[in-house]
């Protein structure tokens, strides 16, 4: 009977795996298709109509929803065991070969699900919302550019994969920033955004180098074994730290973490669904997933996981405080994102990684209802004081009100300027780059002038 | 030989020598009916025909030569190891290229600035640069290194206000081409390729050196580049600048003349390092640029730079990535280029103190500056992407700090193309008027750009195959270090000797 039952199981194995590649194969394809099925007709001047739009994004997000769930079903039988998918060989050039691999895991797959999930939630919203607005293609285009990166990014299997998702996620991201960009505002903010975000990039850039130079390739299964959330790393400390340290650097931009963190609360001049997809949902957690994809590297690497907590905490203590003096209602709730933020990076750096993945996925779905609802709050409340009658009695308790009038003063002022951070990295850095950079152009274009200058071959013939 | 025999590979190379010609004559013979005062209302018509015809001929030469099993084609005077017509692995994947840019240039150039004149400049241009990369004789070399650079010196003087850029244009390349002429003829009268070469041989070589650095605009002599992008119709300035003929020269005059015959020479290691400064270096100056021209000019001079910097590759891989970043940043700056010329046209010049808020006037230009922005910068799924991992993954094993270099040009250029896009398109409405929707011609020159950049981009693997064999056969080595077997099938040295 055991002759036959290895057979069985093998073969058993081998349709698991197949049905798994496929599954997961299709969540790429499918948001990508997507991107393709309506971007192609609006660059050749032919948009597709509202409607349709809207079936074929979120009929995407749905499919690519179900295969998770499918996947996640067959996983569960073969106890989250991690499955590497091989989607092909992309390019290669002797010993270098760039191939596309995916992972389907126990970290990867429930939180495709929640992703995709999302994404078809907010396109739902999205279409009714954005009804007749002028932009409505280009919002549309980049949900699928968003939902396509994001799920490169969380199925990668290598660093250069989890690149190009995460390169997805930051343009999408800051060009509906600037989706109304008649307004002056949302073109800064997502100008800043954006900046920030490209130097965070760098981390990861530089990150991908050092594997590379390491380990001879990009893959994950060089550097760390086993199955999430108990995979060991392979990597040598001083290599486990390196990489660490750039990984959390890189995480810093789009967690919104303190020196990076100004640019969030400006982000929220976006419609309404991407602000919540984007900065309550999936976005702000882009950095946090990697730490928590890599890491078997930050448990070799206790200065990174010092720097995660310190960041983290310091993160949450700036963003509640300068929160409290809020006037707007998105600008509340950017604060509160990036307090959970904070959180949420101390956990992964003290080494709660189901805490922080649990926290994550709960913050990410109350932040984006929050914020899906911030348009109609007023009303909100206007119905709430209908039915009691007047307005509801203010409560609540604060842990400020503990603190001297003085203390309470100067915390106060300090939380009007944002706890100081912009005036600080503007003056400090950006400031005296641009400066020098300015400088250095002016000095080019003088000297092209000079260069340029109408000159006399015959210098005598000037006197 | 993989089943081709040495009868077929005759009779495919006589077909090379028709194709090669009709490549060259296709332009002059356009120029020349255009000159006579034929289609002098429309002089786009003879001459995209003509570049279209060009560019077919440069995809069949592509083609015989796969087809040839990749056995260089040589015709002609041969001197110094250089034939009059010179048809090899970089002649077979870059001529397509750079007929492309030329054809692209013709369709998508505004109405105004094409007058039979201008025609005819871009015309013989064209013609010239296409002779160019079919050669590897060194005089020849020298001669269209001065043809092409006149008709863009002509056009750049004959613009209202062009006159101070012609002068810069003019003084850079008088020095290169001094230089490059001083130098070759000391190459050849001492070649540094035999061992025991001397002094005279060595002085040539980096004669040329300096020549390459001033043509291609790298530091510390690119102050001519950003100022030709200002003052030049952009036609000219990506005709001028985008086939990279500097490069082509460096790749025929400087490669394979190491100490151990098949490598690169020291000339070439320090055109490399300098064009990594070039690189970090334009796209930081092109973060801070004020107006749209300076904007493209720095992006150009800091991308491009990246084809000089993968060109002392000692290895395959790393040549390939400068080969295919020679492709990808020719497509993509050429197609961010005639966007920029097609915004200018309707809406004068653009500064980029103040966002302009043109998104409304020009939607699908502002679609098109976006994609071809990020196409420029290494966008995944696009052929540049491709590149800059050849390239990076190529550089590792020996020099991180270029790794390094290439990353901070990547992300300064990516700082540098959003602030552009954000502040010409985004801000209030500029205009009450109707849209200034784009032409069609507009809209198929610009497709052509974005079809190979995306289609390699995705499925880059025939791409890469035939850029890393011309790699190995300029190089002498395969990819796994091996010598490239001869047609023969013995081991050979460098497949294409250097003069």
């Amino acid at each position: 009977m055991n002759a036959f039952a290895a057979p069985d199981a093998i073969h058993q194995a081998g349709v698991a795996h197949t049905a798994v590649s496929l599954l997961v194969a299709m969540q790429l394809a499918v948001p990508a298709g997507t991107l393709a099925a309506i971007g192609l007709p609006a660059l050749l001047g032919r948009p597709l109509r509202e409607r349709t739009t809207t079936r074929l994004v979120g009929g995407g997000f749905t499919a690519a929803f179900l295969a998770g769930l499918a996947v996640l079903a067959v996983l569960a039988t073969r106890g989250f065991a991690m499955e590497t998918v091989h989607l092909g060989t992309w390019f290669s050039v002797g010993h270098h070969a760039a191939t596309i691999d995916l992972v389907a895991d126990g970290l990867s797959v429930p939180y495709v699900c929640f992703s995709t999930g999302l994404c078809a939630l907010v396109n739902a919203f999205a279409g009714k919302y954005l009804h007749r607005e002028p932009g409505f293609t280009r919002f549309f285009v980049l949900l699928a550019l968003f939902g396509t990166g994001m799920n490169l990014m969380v199925l990668a299997g290598s660093i250069d994969v989890l690149f190009a998702g995460w390169e997805f996620i930051g343009i999408s991201s800051a060009l509906l920033i600037g989706f109304f960009h008649e307004r002056t505002s949302a073109v800064r903010a997502a100008l800043r955004a954006f900046t920030t975000y490209r130097i965070c990039d760098i981390g990861l850039l530089v990150a991908g180098v050092v594997v590379h130079r390491a380990v001879g390739s990009g893959d994950f299964e060089r550097l760390f074994a086993g199955t999430w959330p108990h995979a060991t790393c392979l990597v040598p400390p001083a290599t486990a730290t390196a990489v660490a340290l750039l990984l959390v650097f890189a995480s810093l931009g789009k967690g919104a973490q303190v020196p990076f963190s100004n640019w969030l609360p400006k982000a929220m001049e976006g419609p309404t669904p991407s602000s919540a997809i984007f900065y309550g949902a999936l976005s702000i957690h882009a950095g946090a997933y990697v730490l928590l994809r890599c890491e078997p590297l930050l448990d070799a690497a206790p200065l990174a996981r010092v720097a995660l907590v310190v960041i983290g905490v310091g993160t949450a203590l700036h963003a509640a405080l300068v929160g409290r003096v809020q006037t707007d209602l998105k600008g509340m709730l950017a604060y509160a994102s990036m307090t959970q933020s904070g959180i949420i990076f101390a956990e992964i750096g003290l080494g709660l990684r189901v805490v922080a993945l649990v926290h994550i996925v709960s913050h990410a779905i109350l932040r984006s209802l929050q914020i899906l609802r911030s348009p109609s709050a007023l009303h909100d409340r206007h119905e709430l004081e209908a039915a009691l009658g007047g307005p509801p009695g203010a409560g609540g308790w604060a842990l400020e009100r503990l603190l001297p009038a003085a203390a309470r003063r100067t915390l106060y002022r300090i939380a009007l300027e944002r706890g100081f951070e912009e005036m600080a990295v503007m003056r400090g850095v950006v400031g005296p780059a641009v400066r020098l950079l300015e400088r250095l152009a002016e000095a080019e274009r003088s000297f092209a002038a000079w260069l340029g200058e109408k000159r006399s071959w015959r210098p005598w013939r000037r006197s | 030989m993989n089943g081709v025999d040495a009868t077929s590979i005759e009779s495919l190379h006589a077909i090379m020598l028709g194709v090669v010609a009709m490549t060259v004559v296709a332009p002059l013979a356009a120029a020349g009916v255009v000159a006579s005062g034929g289609f002098a209302k429309s002089p786009r018509t003879p001459a995209a025909a003509a570049l279209l015809v060009a560019l077919f001929a440069a995809a069949l030469l592509s083609w015989l030569w796969h087809a040839a099993d990749g056995v260089p084609y040589e015709f002609g005077e041969r001197l110094g190891g250089g034939s009059l017509v010179h048809v090899d692995g970089i002649t077979a994947v870059l001529l397509p290229t750079v007929a492309l840019i030329g054809l692209v240039i013709m369709l998508a150039a505004p109405k105004r600035f094409l007058d039979p004149a201008a025609t005819v400049r871009l015309l013989l241009g064209s013609a010239a640069t296409f002779a160019m990369f079919a050669t590897a004789h060194p005089l020849a070399l020298v001669a269209l290194w001065v043809v092409t650079a006149l008709p863009t010196w002509l056009s750049t003087r004959g613009t209202p206000g062009g006159r101070p850029a012609a002068r810069a244009f003019a003084i850079a390349m008088i020095v290169a081409t001094v230089c490059m002429a001083c130098g070759t003829l000391l190459m050849l009268a001492d070649p540094p390729w035999e061992r025991g070469c001397g002094l005279v041989g060595n002085a040539g070589g980096w004669l040329v050196a300096l020549a390459v650095l001033v043509r291609k605009g790298i530091v510390p002599f690119h102050s001519w580049y950003p100022a030709l992008f200002a003052g030049a119709p952009l036609s000219t300035a990506l005709a001028a600048t985008m086939p990279h003929v500097a490069a082509y020269t460096a790749v025929r005059l400087l490669m394979g003349h190491a100490d151990h015959g098949a490598g690169v020479g020291a000339e070439l290691v320090v055109l490399s390092q300098l064009a990594l400064v070039t690189t970090a270096y334009g796209g930081a100056l092109a973060v801070v640029q004020r107006d749209l021209r300076g904007l493209i000019g720095t992006l150009a001079m800091s991308q491009s730079a990246m084809v000089l910097a993968g060109l002392a590759g000692k290895i395959p891989m790393e040549l390939n990535g400068a080969l295919c970043i020679w492709i990808s940043s020719g497509l993509a700056l050429t197609g961010i280029g005639l966007v920029a010329w097609a915004l200018e046209s309707r809406a004068g010049p653009l500064p980029l103190t103040t966002p302009q808020g043109r998104f409304q006037d020009a939607p699908a230009i502002a679609a098109f500056f976006m994609i071809f922005g990020l196409a420029t910068i290494g966008l995944p799924g696009t052929l540049s992407f491709v590149a800059d991992d050849l390239l990076v993954s190529g550089s590792l094993d020996e020099q991180l700090h270029a790794g390094l270099l290439v990353i901070a040009s990547t992300a300064l250029s990516g700082i540098a193309v959003m602030r552009g896009w954000f502040l010409i398109f985004g801000g209030p409405v500029a205009v009450d008027g109707p849209r200034h929707m784009i032409l069609p011609r507009e809209r198929v020159a610009l497709t052509a750009l974005l079809v190979p950049l995306f289609v390699f981009g995705l499925w880059p693997a025939p791409l890469v195959r035939s850029l890393e064999r011309a790699a190995e056969q300029l190089l002498g080595v395969t990819a796994d270090g091996e010598p490239v077997a001869s047609p023969g099938g013995a081991p050979a040295e460098a497949t294409i000797a250097p003069l």
